[in-house]
C-alpha cells in the first residue's frame, strides 16, 4: 500500500517543525495511540515487556513549547537510531496492539526517512517512510510518504478501511505537532531564533 | 411451477419411488433437536483452537508458547515438536490419484515454513473456547517473511519466489489426455480455427457449518472415538488410522448432522486430525470447531484456472478440440488438488456434442493461497463453462445462431453409448429433448423479437444456453455395500457408508427399499454416518449417492427378498420358485389364499428350526455398476443488463435436467435450484481475492459475497428422464449438475446482450463494477 | 475476566447464571444452557443462524453480549412449537423442502416468525428482503421463500 501526503502548518519555521519532528518524546506523544517509544540497541533483540515497565515508571521530560530547545536537540534523533514502540489503532473491526521497532534510514535537514515493522498476535506491517519539509508564505509544508504491507487479520479485515484511516492517522499526528508549535512562534521569539541556530 | 409433497403416510405402498415425499430428516432440524458437531458435549471436554499462519510465505525461526503455557485454563500448547516426539511424523495425505512432478507432503503443523495464510503452525487446549483463543494470541512466533506469489501467472515467471524447493519452478504437476497428434493435426487442416482465452475465479464453497470436530480417546480400550461433520465416515477412519498409526478397527467415525459439505469436507485436514491426536495425548474429549474466517483460509477453495480452448471447425463441425490450462493448487497438493483440476476437468471438455479429436494439458501450479480441491461438480462447473463459452464462441464467427450450432453438434441418441477421445464414456442422453423441452418454457423466437426490440428503446437483453453434461455416479470396479436387515417385528434397518450433508439420503433410500420389500415405508430406517454400523462403500461426493448407495440397497434389499421367499416357501410349503410375491405378499402360484407378508416371514425367520440356510433376514451386498452415469440438460437464461451502472438482472432461469429414473422429484428440484443458485455466487459475485501480501481480501461474510435470498431469481425447474442403463435403477448423478450447469449460461446471455456494444468477452465474476469497465473498454476500441 | 450474574428466562423457562462480559448470548445460550438449537455460522452478524428472539424481536445471538439479554425473555427454535405440535412455519419449512442441511434453518425460522408478525401477507420480494440477513447455501433460497409464503396463508386461516 502507498500513501502520501502534505500537512501544511502555519505561522512556524521550517527549523521548529525539524525540531519537534526530530523529539522523540514529542513523537510518541503526537502518535496516535503511542503507548510508549523508546530508543533501543538492537532492534532485533527488544524486550517489549521491559521497556513497557519502564515507560510506566518514568515522567516524561517536558517537550515544546515548554521544553528548552537546546535540551530537545540533545534528545533529537539520529540517521541510525532505532526505536522501539507500542501502537493501538483501530482498523475496521480490528483494534490491534502492534509491537514496533523503527530505524532512522536518513536525517539531512529538512529531510527524514524511517523504516520500521511491528506486529500484534495476528498481524503484522513493515513500513518505509520518509518527508521533507519546504517553507512557505505563512508556514511549513510536509510533504510526507510511506510504503507499506500490511499481514495477517488488519490486512483480511481492514483492508478496505485501511487508506483513510493511514490518512486519519498521520493528519492527527501532524496536527498534534502543529498544536504545540503554536505556541513556540508567538510568545517567544527568542526560542524560534535559538532553534534556527541550534538547526 | 413447485412441486408439491405428500407426506409419508400418503404413500402407497410398492410406489414410493417417484413420489416427493417429504423429508424424514427433517423434523429434527426444524425443531433444533438435530445435533451438529459442535452441539455434542461430552464430560470433561476440552477445546482445540489452532495457530495458523499471518503471512502467506514466510519461514518460521522461533514459536515461544511459554507465555500461552502458563495461561490458567490452559491444558497445553502443541508444536510440530510434540508431534513428533509422539513419533508420529507430522504429515497429512496429499493427493494420491495422480503423477506429480512434485511430491510434497503437507505438515500436520509447520515449523520450518509455511506457504499460505492460514497455515497451521501450533495448536492450544484450553479449558474454553475463550481461553483458547487467548492462548493463541499469545503464542509468540517469530517469522522471516518471504517474497510471496499468488496468482498462477506470477508463480510460473522465472524469478518467481519458489514454494516448494522440490518444485523449483513452481510447478506441481503436468497431465495430459486426449488424441494429440490427431488433434493437432485437425487444427492445421480447419476451415475455421475459433479460440477463447478464459480465467475462471477462484471460489470458497462456504459450507454453512464451518469444519469442525471432537475426539474422544479411551486409552485401556485403546479406542479412538471422533465426530465430525465430513463426508466420509470410513474415509476419515482410514486417514486417521494412517496418520495416527491407531489400528483402524479401534477408530470409530461418527458424522452427527452435518451443516453442508459441498466437496470440501471429503478431505484430511489439521483440525480434526489434531483433535483426535490432542484427545490421545490429554485423554480426554477434545473439540475443534473451525471460527468463520479460520474456515476460510483453512478450507479448501476450488476452480481457479486461465485458460485457452480452441475449436477447429469443418462444414459448421467440431472436428478438434484443443484446451491448455493453467490450474491453481494452492500451498500444497492436498487430496484431490490434483485430480480435481486434471482428470475431472479435462476429460469431461466434451460437453454434449461429437468431437472425434480432442486434446487437453493442464499444468498445476502452486500459489501461496489456500490449497484448492473438490467443490461442488469438482472440475466439471470448470469443464462445462469452457465448452459452452467456446461453443458460443464457435457459433459467432460463424454467423450462426448459437442453436443451430449446438444441435448440429450434438451426439446422437443412437451414439450412446458414446467414447470421448479421452476415454471417458456417457452412459445414454438425448440432449435434443432437454433442449426442446427448454424451448417450451422460452419462446425462443418471440424472445430474440423482444431483445431487437429492447435494443432500440436502448435496453440491452441477452439470453445464454448451457447445454451441459458431466459424468458421475461412481463408475465401474466402484464398490458401494449395501447392509438390510428386516427385524422379528418386521421393521426393516438398511445400512450405508453415504453421508448425509442435506441431499435426503434417508428419505431417498427408504423409498427405494420400501418398494423393493413391498412394506410401509415409515417401516424401514437408515443408519448411516458411523463407521461402526455401516458396511464398506464410499463417501458422499460425486454424485453417487443414489447411483451407488440406493443401487446398493435396492440389490441388496432384492436378495433379502428372496431369502424372505424361500423361507415362505417352506412356511407354506411349496418349491420356492413357486412362490409369488407381489403387493408386499408372498403366495403360491394359483393359490393366492396361500399367502404370508413380508412381516408374517420375519416373524417366524429366526428360528432355529428353519433349516440352516435360509434363517435369518439379514443380506450385505457389495454393488458394482457396470459404468458412470451422465445426466444432462439445458439451462437457460435470460438477462438485462444497464450498460450505463454495469447492473445485471437474471429476468428468467429456466433449468431442464435429465437425471435418469427419479426416486423423488421434489428432492432432484432442490439439489438442482440450490445448486443453480451456488453457481450464480461463482458467476456474478463470489471471488476469492488475494493481495500482492498474501492476504486474503475477501476472507469474511461481509467481503465474500455468498448470494443472498434476494439476489438470485425464481428458478423454473423440470425435466426429462432417460434412464442409465448402467445400474439397475435407471438412475444418474444429481447433486452436482445445477452447479455444473449455470456458469457459462450466465455468462453467454451477458455476452448476448452487451454484443451491440462490442463486447465479446467477459470473465466471471459478473460485478457491477467489471461489466461497465468491460462496456466501457469495449466502447473505446 | 469480571463475572456478571444475570438471568434469562429462555422458552418459558428462568435461568440464573454467570457469565463474562465478553460472553456472547449464542455462548450463553449454546454451552451455558444446552439450547443448540441456534447455531453459530460467522461470529460477525453476517449469515443469521444464530438468529433467536428477545422479547419477541429476531435478533443475531452472536454479537449480543449474554448480559445485554439480562431479565430478557428469550425464544430460540426449541420453543417455538406449542404443546409437541409444530409452529406453522416450522411445518411449511417441512412441506415445502425448505431445508437440506438444516444449519440455517433454526435461524431461518426465527427469522420468519417474527416477519410474518410484521407482514402477514407478503409477496415473494418482502420475504426475500425479509431474509436478507440469514444466509443458506443449500436451497437457492426458493423453497424457504415457498415455505413463508405458505406459513403466510396457513397463519391468516388460523386467525
Amino acid at each position: 500500500m502507498e500513501l502520501s501526503g502534505t500537512f501544511e502548518l502555519e505561522n512556524v519555521t521550517v527549523e521548529e517543525v525539524w525540531l519537534a519532528l526530530s523529539d522523540p518524546v514529542l513523537l510518541a506523544q503526537a502518535a496516535p495511540g503511542c503507548e510508549f517509544a523508546e530508543e533501543v540497541d538492537d532492534p532485533d533483540d527488544v524486550d517489549f515487556d521491559a521497556l513497557r515497565a519502564a515507560a510506566a515508571d518514568r515522567e516524561d521530560p517536558p517537550t515544546l513549547p515548554e521544553a528548552d530547545p537546546e535540551e530537545v536537540a540533545e534528545r533529537a534523533i539520529e540517521e541510525g537510531d532505532h526505536y522501539a514502540a507500542v501502537l493501538g489503532v483501530k482498523i475496521g473491526s480490528v483494534n490491534p496492539t502492534f509491537e514496533a521497532v523503527g530505524t532512522i534510514t536518513k536525517r539531512e535537514f529538512p529531510e527524514m526517512h524511517a523504516s520500521g515493522e511491528g506486529a500484534s498476535s495476528d498481524s503484522s506491517f513493515e513500513v518505509s517512510s520518509g518527508m521533507k519539509l519546504t517553507e512557505t508564505d505563512n508556514g511549513v509544508q510536509v510533504d510526507w510518504w510511506a510504503e507499506s504491507d500490511v499481514f495477517g487479520r488488519v490486512a483480511q479485515m481492514g483492508q478496505r478501511v485501511m487508506n483513510p484511516v493511514a490518512n486519519r492517522l498521520v493528519n492527527r499526528f501532524f496536527s498534534q505537532i502543529a498544536d504545540r508549535l503554536t505556541d513556540v512562534g508567538e510568545d517567544s521569539p527568542n526560542v524560534r531564533d535559538r532553534i534556527k541556530d541550534l538547526i | 411451477m413447485s412441486i408439491e409433497t405428500i407426506e409419508s403416510d400418503e404413500v402407497e405402498r410398492g410406489k414410493a419411488v417417484g413420489s416427493s415425499m417429504q423429508r424424514r430428516e427433517d423434523r429434527p432440524l426444524i425443531t433444533g433437536e438435530g445435533q451438529f458437531t459442535d452441539d455434542l458435549k461430552y464430560p470433561r471436554e476440552v477445546q482445540l483452537v489452532i495457530l495458523r499462519s499471518r503471512f502467506g510465505h514466510a519461514t518460521i525461526t522461533d514459536i515461544d508458547t511459554s507465555e500461552a503455557e502458563a495461561m490458567d485454563g490452559v491444558l497445553a500448547v502443541y508444536t510440530e515438536e510434540d508431534i513428533l516426539a509422539s513419533g508420529l511424523d507430522n504429515t497429512i495425505p496429499g493427493d494420491g490419484g495422480q503423477d506429480h512432478t512434485a511430491p510434497v507432503d503437507r505438515h500436520l503443523l509447520a515449523s520450518q515454513k509455511v506457504r499460505y495464510q492460514g497455515d497451521p503452525i501450533a495448536a492450544v487446549v484450553a479449558k474454553d473456547r475463550y481461553t483458547g483463543h487467548d492462548a493463541v494470541d499469545a503464542i509468540d512466533v517469530s517469522y522471516e517473511r518471504l517474497d510471496m506469489v499468488t496468482d498462477i501467472q506470477d508463480a510460473l515467471q522465472k524469478d518467481a519466489p519458489v514454494i516448494h524447493e522440490e518444485a523449483p519452478d513452481n510447478v506441481a504437476f503436468e497431465w495430459s489426455s486426449g488424441n494429440a497428434d490427431e488433434t493437432l493435426a485437425s487444427f492445421d487442416d480447419a476451415e475455421e480455427v475459433v479460440e477463447v482465452d478464459l480465467s475462471i475465479n477462484k471460489v470458497v464453497a462456504v459450507p454453512m457449518e464451518p469444519r469442525a470436530a471432537v475426539a474422544q480417546y479411551r486409552p485401556a480400550a485403546e479406542e479412538l472415538i471422533v465426530d465430525l461433520g465430513c463426508q466420509s465416515v470410513l474415509g476419515v477412519q482410514d486417514h486417521l488410522s494412517g496418520v495416527l498409526g491407531v489400528p483402524e478397527q479401534r477408530i470409530t467415525v461418527r458424522a452427527p448432522e452435518v451443516g453442508g459439505g459441498f466437496g470440501v469436507k471429503a478431505q484430511p485436514y489439521t483440525g480434526h486430525i489434531l483433535a483426535a491426536w490432542c484427545a490421545m495425548q490429554l485423554e480426554r474429549p477434545v473439540k475443534w470447531q473451525a471460527t468463520r474466517s479460520e474456515a476460510f483460509v483453512s478450507t479448501n477453495h476450488s476452480r481457479r484456472h486461465d485458460l485457452t480452448a480452441r475449436a477447429a471447425i469443418e462444414d459448421g463441425r467440431i472436428v478438434g478440440l484443443h484446451v491448455d490450462s493453467t490450474a491453481d493448487v494452492g500451498g500444497y497438493l492436498t487430496s484431490g488438488g490434483a485430480g480435481v483440476p486434471s482428470g475431472a476437468f479435462g476429460t469431461r471438455l466434451l460437453g454434449q456434442y461429437d468431437i472425434p479429436n480432442a486434446f487437453v494439458e493442464v499444468t498445476g501450479v502452486f500459489t501461496n493461497t489456500t490449497t484448492l480441491s473438490a467443490y461442488r461438480g469438482a472440475g466439471r462447473p470448470e469443464a462445462a463453462y469452457v465448452i459452452e463459452r467456446l461453443a458460443n464462441a464457435c457459433a459467432r464467427e460463424l454467423g450462426e445462431d448459437p442453436l443451430e450450432f449446438r444441435r448440429r453438434n450434438f451426439i446422437e441418441p443412437d451414439q450412446f453409448p458414446y467414447e470421448t477421445p479421452f476415454g471417458s464414456g456417457y452412459d445414454s442422453g438425448d440432449y435434443e429433448k432437454t433442449l426442446d423441452k427448454a424451448l417450451e418454457y422460452v419462446d425462443y423466437e418471440a424472445f430474440r423479437e423482444r431483445q431487437a426490440e429492447a435494443r432500440e428503446e436502448g435496453r440491452y437483453l441477452g439470453i445464454g444456453f448451457s447445454n451441459y453434461i458431466e459424468i458421475c455416479g461412481g463408475g465401474a470396479g466402484g464398490l458401494q455395500g449395501g447392509q438390510l436387515r428386516i427385524h422379528p417385528s418386521g421393521k426393516v434397518v438398511a445400512r450405508s457408508s453415504l453421508v448425509e450433508n442435506g441431499q435426503g439420503h434417508a428419505t431417498g433410500f427408504s423409498q427405494i427399499v420400501a418398494d423393493e420389500l413391498g412394506v410401509d415405508i415409515d417401516d424401514v430406517d437408515i443408519v448411516a454416518g458411523d463407521s461402526d454400523r455401516v458396511p464398506e462403500g464410499g463417501g458422499t461426493g460425486g454424485s453417487k449417492a443414489i447411483t451407488m448407495g440406493g443401487n446398493a440397497l435396492k440389490e441388496g434389499a432384492k436378495k433379502l427378498r428372496e431369502r424372505a421367499r424361500a423361507i415362505a416357501a417352506h412356511e407354506l410349503e411349496a418349491a420356492t420358485e413357486d412362490i409369488v410375491f407381489d403387493d408386499g405378499e408372498f403366495h403360491v402360484a394359483g393359490a393366492p389364499s396361500r399367502s404370508m407378508t413380508i412381516e408374517d416371514v420375519a416373524s417366524v425367520a429366526y428360528s432355529g428350526n428353519l433349516p440352516e440356510d435360509i434363517r435369518g433376514l439379514e443380506e450385505t451386498t457389495f454393488f458394482s455398476p457396470e459404468g458412470s452415469t451422465a445426466p444432462f440438460g439445458t439451462h437457460v437464461v435470460i438477462v438485462e443488463i444497464d450498460p450505463e451502472s454495469g447492473e445485471l438482472e437474471i429476468d428468467r432461469y429456466v433449468a431442464i435436467d435429465d437425471v435418469g429414473t427419479q426416486i423423488n422429484p421434489k428432492l432432484i428440484e432442490g439439489q438442482i435450484v440450490g445448486g443453480v443458485v451456488q453457481s450464480i455466487g461463482q458467476a456474478i459475485y463470489e471471488d476469492a481475492i488475494y493481495d500482492d501480501n498474501g492476504n486474503l481480501l475477501s476472507g469474511t461474510l461481509q467481503d465474500y459475497a455468498v448470494p443472498r435470498a434476494k439476489h438470485v431469481p425464481e428458478i423454473e425447474w423440470d425435466s426429462t428422464v432417460t434412464p442409465s442403463p448402467n445400474n439397475p435403477l435407471g438412475a444418474k448423478g444429481v447433486g452436482e449438475a445445477g452447479t455444473i450447469a449455470t456458469m457459462p449460461a450466465i455468462v453467454n446471455a451477458t455476452i448476448d446482450a452487451l454484443e451491440p456494444l462490442g463486447v465479446d468477452h467477459i470473465d466471471m465474476p459478473l460485478t457491477q463494477e467489471r461489466i461497465w469497465r468491460t462496456v466501457q473498454e469495449a466502447q473505446e476500441e | 475476566m469480571a463475572d456478571h450474574d444475570i438471568t434469562l428466562t429462555v422458552n418459558g423457562e428462568e435461568y440464573d447464571l454467570a457469565v463474562e462480559s465478553r460472553t456472547l448470548l449464542i455462548h450463553a445460550l449454546r454451552e451455558g444452557l444446552g439450547y443448540t438449537g441456534p447455531n453459530v455460522g460467522c461470529e460477525s452478524t453476517l449469515c443469521g443462524a444464530c438468529t433467536v428472539h428477545v422479547d419477541g424481536e429476531a435478533i443475531k445471538a452472536c454479537t449480543t453480549l449474554a448480559v445485554q439479554a439480562d431479565g430478557r425473555e428469550i425464544t430460540t427454535v426449541e420453543g417455538l412449537g406449542e404443546d409437541g405440535e409444530l409452529h406453522p412455519v416450522q411445518e411449511s419449512f417441512q412441506e415445502e423442502h425448505g431445508l437440506q442441511c438444516g444449519y440455517c434453518t433454526p435461524g431461518m425460522i426465527m427469522t420468519s416468525v417474527d416477519f410474518l408478525e410484521e407482514n402477514p401477507d407478503p409477496n415473494r420480494d418482502e420475504i426475500r428482503e425479509a431474509l436478507e440477513g440469514n444466509i443458506c447455501r443449500c436451497t437457492g433460497y426458493q423453497n424457504i421463500v415457498n415455505a413463508v409464503e405458505s406459513a403466510a396463508e396457513k397463519l391468516e386461516e388460523a386467525e
